[in-house]
């Protein structure tokens, strides 16, 4: 707990958030949408950990229809809620459930039992209907079932809330870290935050702070002395070149590892994993897990070991167990904790919203904010079940051909810096002026540049010149932030190098070593 | 019609062994699944430029040092008198293009990002932007040409550690109107080639840049015109003028594709593209014949000699699978440099050199892939360019010298072994 220090600077709101992944932003934007003023802070850029790490689906609820049907529930509410107020972040990919021949097909009646017992909307198709639609899909398959699961874009989730709520007063602050916790007596009062772009350090002074940080929780709750145990359970995806799939594809069987293959944008992923770690900054790739979910995707798309893997990541699921001897944790469902901490350890003004999955950030979001009002002079509407996100104002869901459609009109138009993604010059430029930022990966997770099949070898040369040309880096910082995103984007792709993939990656070699010479760049 | 030597691959290492073949007076067939990473690579041809973190002036004094601590490198087996003599030959067969330097001393050629790296040879549309010498240079971009970024190229070569001061600047020209408003290097070299586009490039040159400035642009100035254009544009603007490569698709590289395969052609070999060697019919240790998949079918030819110019994982001629696996894809040779288990393939530092990086066949003297024992495994086999193991290419740039030295040393080596083709016997 950090002493009063009155030479920092300050700033004040009724809210402050920690934390900018789904549920911090979720938070955020709720509570602006009340009306409190509100700042949020994440140490990294948004949606930089478990956000924009995960697999990308948005749950019918059929996953959990037969295990845990109050998620189930809460999935598919969320599911409907998500289609129209975040529709652009949304592709309306459809789900299926098929049992293969490793799966027992009579799980198939308990998975329906299931879906009619949550009110996931399931229905069993015939194996050559669900053949005909996925005709890459094992055609050894027995039973398939449609469910309305989806395909969510996390990233444009993340700031489609930031800037909904920025829009509503918020200030959302990036790459800001929150040292220590400000305690005055039984009440935290604010936190001691330093900027980790500029090395300011000040003091953020809020009625009420909500601890947003999923699988971090634990960290920041401890600076106020209060015990979160969240463990952090490391899943392990791989995005593969292509849709080999349209749909998600569930295998219909107990949640398992490597189960699910589902389009995202242009590729696909399969997943995942789960193991526990004991640091979640720590996530190690093990070539066991890739060999795991490369067999597993072969059970569901024969050839998956020949298909090019692009880029395999892990995320951490933020997985809660109270171990606090306190009745009343508030805990809404078993598939999120709210922690009061003024009912837990008799620290008010600090609440712990931690555990969920991305599908039900809103409702989560929700929850932490309804939480709040009580210390905050009473309650007032929620309205995100209602009101669109910045970006998807028109309800339209969002479509693979969206980047294509918006060229088509103007073909020769200008410049597309990243074909693999259909990123245009004036697109990047905008981006990088909006979010006024010198990193080569911020821009990736704003455009999902460097994110196809070439991963990177062409577009990051060009983002490079351009980030340059524009006077937003001197040499050595543009310099910089290319070798450095070659390093980050290596992490990804070593492990799962093989194929075709590897002629790609010698490619991008030439390109960077043998033509460019990046090794010799003066920085 | 039957051939004395097939050579699988059309790329530098291939074209380069079937010319020396051809004028040889072999019958060759040169047999490819595509073009070849020439059309990739900047079309300089790069000896050696780093030995570890020690950039090199002179080849041909540091390649016995690196072949005293790497006994397994390409270079091994090419003899440095050999080497010489294929730079030189290399060059006269490249007239067309006037390739400029030596094996004796590096260019230092400025990259699309400004990095002065070192060749050996260049051909005369390049070798210009030497800077050794230093000097005021002014790098000239095109509006619309996203492969080119002129103000970071100066800017970082007004930072780098050359011998001499620089001073350096960008300029960017609008070109005249297209309808197309995303220009590739292809698209801008084919308006060279046809529309005169020369005329517009020295009118906007000819004020705006000092008498003593050296002008850098990029790599686009013609396909079949690209030298031409060049000396025409020094000719006018009375000023030193340079290309600079940049990515793929490589114009220079194209052109000296062309190059090679019309003297090929023009002297009687055959090349034929889109098809897929698969294997050897082989006897008593020689392989008699060579198995090539075509549209139709699979054709065995018939062979006296084989140079196996595959490349390696990027072009194909090396794959691993997913399960840790590597093979040569063609003849199922053994490999070396293999990591030891095959759970470790690559590091998780991308500049690190890669356990798997040094992967390919190994060879005697004459360079034929040879088995665990050394042995050659099959005697009239050659192997040439990238498919080599034992060396890292792009760190020590030097995968266009060891496709030169070792397309030559190849050809010399079925020579000397076949002085007398079956096809000349038979005339």
């Amino acid at each position: 707990m950090a002493a009063q220090n009155p030479s920092l600077s300050s700033l004040e709101a009724d809210v402050l958030v920690i934390g900018g992944g789904s549920t911090g932003v979720g938070v955020a934007r709720d509570a602006a949408l009340r009306g409190f003023s509100t700042i949020l802070v994440e140490r990294r850029d948004l949606a930089d950990g478990t956000t924009g790490r995960f697999h990308g689906l948005l749950h019918s609820g059929g996953r959990y229809a037969v295990k845990d049907p109050s998620a189930a529930r809460e999935c598919i509410a969320e599911n409907r809620i998500l289609r129209v107020t975040a529709a652009d972040c949304v592709e309306d990919t459809g789900g299926l459930f098929v049992s293969t021949p490793w799966d027992d097909p009579e799980y198939g009646d308990q998975f329906l039992e299931g879906c009619r017992a949550t009110g996931v909307p399931a229905e069993e198709i015939p194996v050559a209907e669900a053949l005909r639609r996925e005709p890459r899909v094992n055609p050894d398959i027995r039973r398939a079932f449609l469910v309305p699961d989806a395909a969510l874009d996390p990233w444009k989730l993340v700031w489609g809330c930031a800037r909904s709520a920025e829009e509503h007063g918020a200030r959302i602050l990036p790459y800001h870290r929150v040292l220590d916790l400000e305690v005055d007596g039984d009440r935290v009062v604010g936190a001691h935050v330093r900027s980790e772009r500029s090395g300011e350090e000040f003091r953020i002074h809020a009625t009420v702070v909500i601890n947003a940080a999923g699988a971090w929780a634990g960290q920041i709750a401890e600076l106020a002395h209060c015990a979160v145990n969240v463990r952090a359970g490391m899943g392990l995806m791989i995005a593969m070149n292509h849709r080999l799939v349209h749909m998600c594809v569930n295998r219909c069987k107990r949640p398992a590892d490597g189960d699910i293959l589902l389009p995202l944008r242009t590729a696909c992923v399969i997943g995942t994993t789960d193991v526990f770690v004991p640091d979640p900054d720590q996530t190690e790739i093990r070539q066991d897990d890739i060999d795991l979910l490369l067999d597993e995707g072969e059970k569901l798309v024969p050839g998956f070991r020949q298909a090019r893997a692009l880029h395999a990541w892990a995320g951490v699921r933020p997985l809660f167990e109270d171990t606090a001897k306190v009745a009343d944790t508030r805990d809404v469902t078993r598939s999120h904790a709210l922690l009061d901490h003024s009912s837990r350890e008799g620290i008010a003004g600090f609440l712990t919203i931690t555990g969920g999955k991305t599908t039900t950030f809103r409702l989560m979001a929700e929850a932490a904010v309804d939480a709040a009002c009580e210390q905050l002079g009473g309650p007032r509407p929620c309205t995100t079940a209602e009101v669109p996100l910045a970006g998807s104002e028109s309800h339209t869901l969002y479509q693979i051909s969206h980047r294509l459609a918006a060229r088509e009109p103007v073909p020769q138009s200008e410049e597309i810096i990243c074909e693999c993604e259909l990123i245009t010059r004036s697109r990047l430029e905008d981006t990088i002026k909006q979010r006024d930022t010198t990193s080569l990966d911020d821009i990736r997770r704003l455009l999902r540049l460097a994110m196809g099949p070439c991963q990177g070898g062409f577009c990051i040369y060009r983002a490079a010149g351009i980030l340059h040309q524009g006077g937003q880096v001197d040499h050595a910082g543009a310099n910089q932030t290319l070798l450095d995103f070659l390093e980050e984007r290596w992490k990804g792709v070593h492990p799962i190098l093989h194929g075709d993939q590897l002629r790609q990656a010698r490619l991008d070699d030439w390109i960077f070593q043998g033509i460019l010479d990046v090794e010799h760049l003066p920085v | 019609m039957s051939y004395d030597t097939v050579v699988v691959g059309a790329g530098l290492a291939g074209l380069t062994a079937a010319l020396r073949l051809s004028e040889r007076g072999h019958r060759v067939l040169v047999v490819a699944r595509g073009v070849g990473a020439t059309h990739l690579a900047p079309a300089t041809v790069d000896v050696l430029g780093y030995l570890g973190d020690t950039q090199v002036a002179s080849p041909a004094a540091s390649v016995p040092a690196l072949v005293s601590t790497t006994p397994n490198h390409p270079y091994a087996h090419v003899p440095t008198e050999q080497l010489a003599t294929s730079l030189e030959w290399f060059c006269t067969k490249t007239a067309a293009l006037g390739y400029a330097g030596s094996v004796d001393e590096n260019l230092l050629l400025p990259t699309a990002l400004g990095v002065p790296k070192p060749s050996a040879l260049a051909p005369r549309s390049m070798s210009g932007g030497d800077l050794r010498a230093g000097g005021r240079f002014v790098f000239v971009g095109l509006k619309g040409f996203k492969d080119f970024h002129p103000t970071l190229i100066a800017d970082n070569l007004n930072h780098a550690r050359l011998p001499n001061p620089i001073e350096a600047r960008a300029l960017e020209l609008t070109p005249p109107s297209s309808r197309l408003g995303d220009l590739s290097g292809r698209v801008i070299a084919g308006r060279f080639d046809t529309e005169h586009l020369i005329d517009w490039l020295a009118g906007a040159l000819e004020h705006g840049v000092d008498l003593d400035e050296r002008i850098g642009v990029p790599a686009v100035l013609g396909l079949r015109s690209g030298d031409a254009t060049w000396q025409e544009l020094e000719k006018r603007l009375q000023r030193k003028v340079f290309e600079v490569a940049t990515l793929p698709p490589s114009i220079p590289g194209i052109r000296l594709s062309d190059v090679l395969s019309s003297a090929l052609r023009d002297g009687g070999a055959r090349i034929v593209l889109g098809v897929r060697a698969v294997g050897a019919r082989a006897k008593g240790g020689r392989v008699e014949a060579v198995e090539v998949v075509n549209a139709t079918g699979t054709v065995s030819y018939p062979v006296s000699s084989v140079v196996l110019a595959s490349g390696g994982f990027a072009s194909g001629g090396l794959e691993l699978d997913s399960f840790g696996a590597t093979r040569e894809t063609v003849f199922g040779l053994p490999l070396t440099g293999l990591p030891d288990t095959d759970r470790v393939r690559f590091t998780p530092h991308y500049f690190d050199t890669q356990p798997l990086a040094t992967a390919g066949v190994a060879t005697d003297d004459h360079l034929r892939p040879v088995d665990s024992s050394g042995s050659p495994v099959y005697e009239n086999l050659h192997a040439a360019g990238a498919i080599l193991g034992g060396a890292t290419p792009w760190k020590e740039k030097s995968g266009t010298g060891i496709s030169v030295a070792t397309g030559y040393a190849a050809a010399e080596a079925v020579l000397t072994s076949a002085p007398m083709p079956a096809s000349e016997a038979l005339r």
